[in-house]
């Protein structure tokens, strides 16, 4: 576990959302049309004051539209979006691409969007923003978007294990190439994808046009987030949780090893004992917890306090004022990698913070 | 890089962090703004900013910002003539304090005046204090937030400095009775005035800007305490728990090797720090370093100095016309549309625009919001040169250019 998540909750007087650049972090499947999509993207006129961390100028992704100024690894397109390559990595990138906007050396972008590379493990870039004090300073991760194609995504997901680890921590999936496949199959490659990752709302992109709008705000903004917002960033699997008198949330999905479920809580919990359950999973199965986030009654709280965590880092605890709209209680979702809902369940159970399991 | 990505350098760009532009008003062509920026809850209920004017001719402008997004001047005022300034102002309830400093010794009016703003379209003047005098240029600064005694930076007319530029000294006046104000205690840099025992204190080697006061800052927190930027002579702590006989506590000197000019100090209580800020008074940057302290005050007897609010470089910001350097704080009034915050400090920069830190890890100071306005029109400088910041219990920030820009309300998203 981060320092920060065994921190105790520290009032900073800082909205631990509304102050920070929102970062949305794309991956997706070797050929599932990324730089398509990008191209596309870095065109699009909902993209001023955007910044793109891309892997490398694409040869014709941006070519002759460099028209205000380029350097070897900044552009500033014309419809003022500013697109870099990514440095030797991408911690050092956006530090630079940070001190940049700091020191008024370039466009003063209000948000970002981070191409991950087609192999790539999306959970270490989720953890630098996490962990790195200066990058969690001025930044919040946003949503993780993965791009899956319709005509290989099956066969990808059969024999890879990247593919299924982007799907399971994907904030909003995007199918590409749907036009190129028979609707028997993207109907199995959706029933795939929501067995893996339920939360995430599926989206069909054809030939990368897709409207940034839908690749944003997907996170929490703000802590007077509304009950839409909050319910959106924390999924349908909590808004399936029973409602009172249990201690046992929904339906439990199980796709290729992979395990979604929430915990509902019927009482407040306090902040140490979860702090310990957490500890003990993140020690003992850090690398299997896939994603985790919540909205947690914590005794002495007036609001609820949200948490997420990939693996086993985990960003800082955020306090929301009030339960406004939302309803009091804590809802604990879990996507794991074989950590059956049991396990988790006894383990809360042990400290307390949980009651008798409701039958099922 | 192309000169032309580094929007920092170009003064016509606007940077912004975390804030957001609601409304910019210009003040009829007169958008040069001192250090006075206080806001009334008129008996109406409406949000009326009082702003000083940095210079003649204009005295003060009253902008209706219950609407921020829609502000709407109701009143600006002139000065009896051009040889003097406004510069400072103060509301308390429905009772406006001005400041009146004069280009030039023995001119009057010089001191300050109060006045009856109940109908704030029609300031009624109540009482002028004169602090004119042979060595005296009237007041350049004031603090009055408890609508019964105002603290000020002020000549008068018994105060012979012994360098010309130390005559504005710490003065106490009791408003209680509006119409009679009177003076109930003094202090001064020890050695300043003709005739102490003590030697004069030494001059600033580079520039010699004056062992005079700029800021005095008293909150009901600690109402026996002052906290006091003496430019040249640093940051003082006095003990006003007998305000006819104010006690040094403690001087926190560091300059030199840094070039004077201390101009406000601010305590905060939770976390037992001071803010120091410097004033910049040089253009391009020919006096930089001047900074933002953040203070150690856990003994108040030794200040220990243990950050800086970090700022951008130097090398993007010092010539992009004018000043660049700290200079106000929204100081925390303890006054009913003031916002009051342990963890963040808004500070304004000059042509470093308006900037927020989190003060809550005092160690590292951490900036969190920033907002620097393209050059607005007729600016002397090129540039903008923000003087003065204030924040709302709304959470709206008002900040004001020191020449030509006027009035940029902003919305904070922290």
């Amino acid at each position: 576990m981060s320092s920060d998540h065994s921190q105790p909750i520290r009032p900073t007087g800082r909205d631990p959302f509304a102050g920070r650049i929102p970062i949305s972090v794309i991956t997706g499947f070797l050929g599932s049309g990324k730089t398509t999509l990008l191209k596309r993207l870095l065109r699009h006129p909902g993209m001023a004051n955007a910044a793109v961390i891309v892997n490398e100028f694409g040869e014709e992704a941006i070519d002759h539209e460099l028209l205000e100024t380029s350097s070897e690894r900044m552009a500033l397109l014309d419809n003022g979006c500013l697109c870099c390559t990514v440095r030797s990595d991408l911690q050092e990138s956006l530090r630079d691409l940070l001190t940049k906007r700091l020191h008024g050396e370039v466009i003063q972008f209000d948000r970002v969007f981070v191409e991950t590379t087609g192999l790539a493990d999306p959970a270490p870039v989720v953890q630098t923003l996490a962990s790195d004090a200066l990058l969690a300073d001025k930044f919040r991760l946003d949503c993780v978007v993965t791009l899956v194609d319709a005509v290989n995504g099956l066969g990808q997901l059969d024999t890879l294990n990247e593919p299924i680890k982007q799907v399971a921590i994907a904030d909003r999936l995007l199918i590409s190439k749907t036009d190129l496949a028979s609707s028997a199959a993207l109907l199995e490659l959706r029933a795939q994808l929501t067995g893996i990752n339920p939360q995430a709302r599926i989206l069909e992109v054809v030939h990368g046009e897709l409207d940034p709008a839908d690749l944003i705000d997907i996170g929490l903004n703000s802590r007077l987030a509304t009950a839409e917002s909050i319910a959106r960033w924390i999924g349908p699997l909590a808004a399936d949780a029973p409602a009172t008198g249990s201690s046992i949330g929904s339906q439990t999905t199980h796709t290729r090893d992979i395990v979604s479920f929430c915990i509902g809580f019927d009482r407040p919990l306090t902040w140490a004992a979860f702090e310990t359950c957490m500890s003990v999973l993140t020690s003992l199965r850090g690398a299997d917890l896939l994603r985790v986030k919540g909205l947690l009654e914590v005794e002495g709280e007036p609001g609820p306090v949200v948490v997420q965590g990939v693996q086993h880092i985990f960003h800082p605890p955020a306090r929301l004022p009030a339960w406004s709209g939302t309803e009091r209680r804590s809802r604990l979702v879990f996507i794991t990698r074989g950590v059956q809902r049991e396990v988790v369940e006894d383990l809360f159970r042990a400290v307390g913070a949980l009651g008798v399991p409701h039958s099922r | 890089m192309n000169s032309s990505m580094i929007a920092g350098s170009r003064p016509d760009r606007t940077l912004s962090l975390n804030m957001t532009l609601l409304s910019h008003h210009e003040l009829d062509g007169f958008g040069g703004v001192g250090e006075g920026v206080a806001m009334q809850i008129a008996p109406d209920g409406r949000r009326i900013m009082w702003l000083a004017h940095e210079s003649a001719p204009k005295n003060f402008s009253a902008v209706d910002v219950s609407d921020p997004r829609k502000p709407r001047m109701i009143v600006q005022t002139d000065l009896p003539h051009a040889q003097m300034r406004s510069n400072s102002l103060e509301v308390v309830g429905n009772i406006l304090a001005v400041a009146y400093q004069t280009t030039k010794v023995g001119l009057k009016p010089a001191g300050f005046e109060l006045f009856d703003i109940s109908i704030p379209e029609q300031p009624r003047s109540i009482v002028h204090f004169d602090a004119s005098g042979p060595y005296s240029r009237g007041a350049h600064c004031l603090w009055f937030v408890d609508g019964e005694t105002i603290h000020m930076a002020c000549g008068a007319a018994d105060f012979q400095p012994r360098n010309p530029k130390d005559d504005q000294i710490y003065r106490i006046v009791d408003v209680r009775n509006l119409s009679r104000p009177r003076e109930i205690g003094r202090w001064w840099y020890p050695g300043t005035r003709e005739g102490d025992e003590v030697e004069p204190p030494k001059r600033m080697p580079q520039f010699d800007s004056g062992y005079r006061m700029h800021n005095a800052n008293v909150y009901p927190e600690r109402p026996d305490r002052a906290y006091i930027g003496y430019i040249d002579g640093g940051a003082i702590i006095l003990d006003i728990s007998d305000k006819s006989q104010p006690k040094l506590v403690s001087n926190w000197r560091y300059a030199p090797p840094f070039t004077g000019f201390t101009h406000t100090v601010m305590p905060l209580f939770g976390p037992e720090l001071l803010i120091v800020s410097d004033e910049c008074t040089k253009d391009d940057g020919a006096d930089w370093p001047k900074l933002t302290w953040v203070v150690d005050n856990r003994d108040e007897t030794n200040p220990v100095p243990i950050s800086t609010l970090p700022l951008p470089p130097v090398e993007v910001f010092g010539k992009r016309g004018g000043r660049y350097g700290s200079h106000n704080l929204h100081e925390n009034p303890p006054v009913e549309a003031a916002q009051r915050s342990d963890h963040i400090v808004l500070a304004t920069f000059f042509n470093g625009g308006v900037r927020a830190y989190d003060v809550s890890n005092p160690y590292q100071p951490s900036e969190v919001a920033y907002f620097v306005p393209g050059a607005p029109r007729m600016s002397p400088k090129g540039s903008i040169q923000i003087n003065d910041v204030y924040w709302d219990d709304r959470g709206i920030v008002y900040c004001v250019d020191r020449f030509s820009g006027g009035l940029y309300t902003l919305e904070m998203n922290l």
